[in-house]
């Protein structure tokens, strides 16, 4: 992210050659997707599709244009669940990708044992699936149980359970437990990506006179870029879907966090409680064209999918 | 447990409103299914007794039989057990379920399943809120069966014509409480006596003693504002008017004098600590008042709270609590309380076992009184439920005249509607009086919430 690479106009020529191979090469990589193609087609692209038409339709099935959308944005529960998301997804976002990278950059600078003990470490809370993980940090946020009850006091502020979840702390608490719960799994990841970096390069840059932080800001941090923009892509998509985190504190809070807390929980509640499939199907596709924008503006600007250099 | 570099695919899959996230929520929601079926030898006497008069009480079709599914909260699942030991020819299989408890949306979102699939609805749901049954009788859930036929007529006519009220829908009677729910003055006796003090009789009184209490014996409480049903407690029981239906429209009127004085008399007792914003239902309250802390001095609450609470929540130990009429305005009459529930139960229209399905609640809201958790609704079990509470030793002083006597006095300008308004309550006011603010300010934005949620229901709002 740091790096600025400047294109060699014959980089051109070797582009257009990349082009007239890829022909061949999709109908060689066919098997390798065949397996995955009916899962994505019946989980993925089917529902993307059905989710589209009902958004576009009411539920007799007849064209309503943007209505829907319209009607959603003028929901009054539709500015507070978006603004919460952006603010979450930004606050994990952040610390997603500073942390993640600086954690496997060190990692990956010490001596191998350290490091592996490290690397599980910080993959465990990650073996927690979704919901058990927000249990736990129910009686994380307890400060009468928790064990870090003296950073709630002295961070948040909080005596009582009731502290600790008030309105305006929802987006850094949940951001703190998605990451507690991801990071480790991209920690792991990147320091995969890290090793997958030549050792002569690093030494042919150690030769040269570069320390270890040159190394790691000049040389490491260039070489997985695209990784660190795949993680984004991913890592933006799943926080703007958020739904796990606010669902079960709303239950567990016994309603004081709203249950429509979220973007995807208000689509829930439109369809499930109000029986408005078509409104939820609105948001939903509001929250595809987010996710969308961003993952084809990182894309563009990173050359995720650029296979030359 | 996740896949190595799957991490991410993974952890995205569970954001996504899939059906996988479904029937995770489902999951959760259902803590524990119990198919509890046939009867053991030692069924006891109480079983056997309740089963003959279930028999000579119910329907006209013979014996009951059959499948039968039933969703109750935690609280109904004694019932429904001893239900299924009283009557081996019942198949019986119980669902727990959160009950809709704090307006939660468990049975709209599952019952909206349950119709679209066109399979799969319980043939009784016992709800904790007790304005389910308005929207379950209507489009789109349409789940509810009307109880005339399923519940025998000369039952149905001995409950009160309220709680009846409260159970009809245009006309149609769609439920049968289970319990009532009248809001009365609950007293610690024994602290009562301690410090020497008397029972307040009015809200006047019941202020001024908080005010004594926080400089006397700080640290006590004289009752509780962070219930996510603290309104049904104080404003309603003030007559304050958030919901009433005049023809098509909801009257919601949040800065009416009956809620401002309220509030007024409420504020300086939250800030001084006698009524504090917290749940009775959360650990920490349980920690800082409850037990061996014993710090609950007076609390305004509903009639379950006698066991319920104090003797299985909050461990207070026995011959402290006792129950006083409910606090009235000054010298206004007449006295008028509020209502914290009230649990109905709803037969599905859906069922394929209805005599079955009818005899099942009969039993348990004519018959069941073993350990029975609430005041009953239905009036001759409800004799019988108070002599056996004015029997146990728990209590301090016979609790059962205010009881009794509070059974009237729920205020009838509070009318049951679609939407749950304890979000709103829990969202808009709770969170904010724990941070500090007054809740005389928070009657406006309360009447804004209230009436957005209104608007999304699909009613026709009318603020005044």
């Amino acid at each position: 992210m740091t790096s600025s690479y400047a294109e060699a106009p014959r980089e051109r020529g070797l582009r257009a050659a990349v082009r007239r191979t890829r022909g061949l090469r999709s109908g060689r990589g066919l098997p390798f997707v065949l397996p995955y193609l009916p899962f994505l087609i019946a989980f993925g692209l089917a529902p993307m599709i059905y989710a589209v038409k009902l958004a576009f339709t009411n539920d007799e099935g007849s064209w309503t244009g943007l209505h829907n959308f319209t009607r959603t944005v003028d929901d009054y529960r539709f500015g507070p669940a978006f603004k919460h998301i952006f603010v979450y997804t930004g606050v994990w976002l952040g610390a997603l990708v500073v942390f993640v990278v600086v954690l496997a950059l060190l990692l990956h600078g010490r001596a191998n044992r350290v490091s592996t003990s490290f690397r599980f470490l910080f993959y465990i809370p990650g073996a927690l699936a979704g919901a058990a993980s927000v249990l736990v940090w129910l009686f994380m946020l307890d400060p009468s149980v928790s064990p870090g009850a003296f950073l709630l006091h002295h961070v948040l502020g909080a005596n009582l359970f009731v502290e600790s979840i008030a309105p305006g702390h929802l987006p850094f608490i949940f951001a703190m437990i998605a990451f507690w719960t991801g990071a480790g799994g991209w920690i792991v990841v990147m320091y995969g990506a890290l090793n997958t970096i030549p050792p002569d390069l690093e030494e042919a840059a150690r030769i040269d006179g570069a320390g270890p932080i040159a190394i790691a800001l000049r040389l490491k941090l260039p070489l997985i870029r695209k990784w660190i923009a795949y993680m984004v892509i991913l890592s933006f998509a799943t926080g703007t879907q958020l739904f796990v985190e606010p669902q079960i504190v709303n239950q567990a809070s016994l309603g004081l966090v709203p249950d429509t807390w979220s973007a995807n929980q208000l689509a829930y509640q439109k369809a499930f409680r109000y029986a408005d499939f078509n409104a939820a199907a609105a948001i939903a596709v509001d929250l595809l064209v987010i996710g969308l924008f961003a993952a084809v503006l990182i894309v563009t600007r990173t050359g995720l999918f650029r296979t030359e250099d | 447990m996740r896949g190595f570099e799957g991490s991410a695919a993974v952890r995205s899959r569970w954001r996504r409103p899939s059906w996988t996230i479904l029937t995770s929520l489902a999951v959760i929601a259902i803590a524990v299914t119990v198919s509890a079926c046939g009867g053991s030898s030692d069924s006891g006497s109480t079983s056997s007794q309740a089963a003959t008069a279930s028999k000579s009480s119910s329907a006209k079709s013979g014996p009951a039989s059959g499948d039968l599914t039933v969703w109750v909260d935690s609280v109904r699942l004694p019932v429904a057990k001893a239900y299924a030991k009283a009557h081996p020819n019942v198949h019986l299989k119980i669902v727990t379920f959160d009950g809709d408890a704090n307006g939660a949306t468990t049975l709209q979102t599952k019952i909206q399943l349950w119709n679209r699939s066109g399979k799969g609805w319980p043939d009784i749901i016992f709800s904790e809120q007790v304005n389910d049954p308005v929207w379950m009788a209507k489009k789109p859930f349409e789940y509810a069966a009307p109880v005339k036929g399923l519940v025998p007529d000369n039952a149905l006519s001995q409950w009160p014509a309220p709680s009846t009220a409260q159970c009809t829908i245009d006309g149609t009677q769609y439920c049968v409480q289970d319990n009532l729910a009248q809001v009365v003055l609950w007293v610690n006796q024994k602290l009562m006596h301690r410090f020497g003090y008397d029972v307040p009789t009015t809200w006047q009184e019941w202020a001024a003693l908080g005010q004594k209490v926080a400089t006397e014996h700080p640290g006590y409480i004289i009752g509780n504002s962070g219930d996510s049903f603290s309104h049904w407690v104080y404003l309603w029981s003030g007559q304050c008017p958030l919901q009433q239906l005049k023809s098509d429209k909801v009257v919601i009127n949040s800065t009416d004098g009956h809620c401002t004085r309220m509030a007024s008399l409420l504020d300086p007792l939250i800030k001084n600590g006698t009524v504090p914003p917290l749940s009775v239902f959360t650990p920490d309250f349980a920690k800082k008042y409850g037990g061996a802390k014993d710090k609950v001095l007076l609390m305004p609450g509903p009639s379950w709270y006698a066991t319920a609470l104090f003797h299985d929540t909050l461990h207070i130990p026995a011959g402290q609590i006792t129950a006083a009429m409910p606090l009235k305005w000054e010298s206004e009459t007449p006295v008028t309380t509020g209502q914290v529930g009230g649990g109905p139960w709803i037969i599905s229209r859906h069922s394929k076992n209805l005599n079955a399905a009818g005899d099942f609640v009969t039993w348990a809201t004519t018959v069941f009184n073993d350990n029975r958790p609430g005041y009953p609704a239905y009036a001759p079990l409800a004799d019988r439920w108070l002599q056996g509470l004015a029997d146990d030793s728990y209590f301090a002083a016979d609790p059962t005249p205010a009881l009794k006597g509070a059974a009237n006095l729920i205020w009838k300008g509070w009318n049951l509607v679609t939407y749950p308004d304890q979000p709103v309550w829990s969202n808009t006011v709770v969170t904010k009086l724990v941070a500090g603010k007054p809740l005389s300010s928070l009657l406006q934005p309360l009447g804004d919430g209230l009436a957005h949620a209104a608007e999304a229901a699909g009613y026709q709002v009318d603020r005044q």
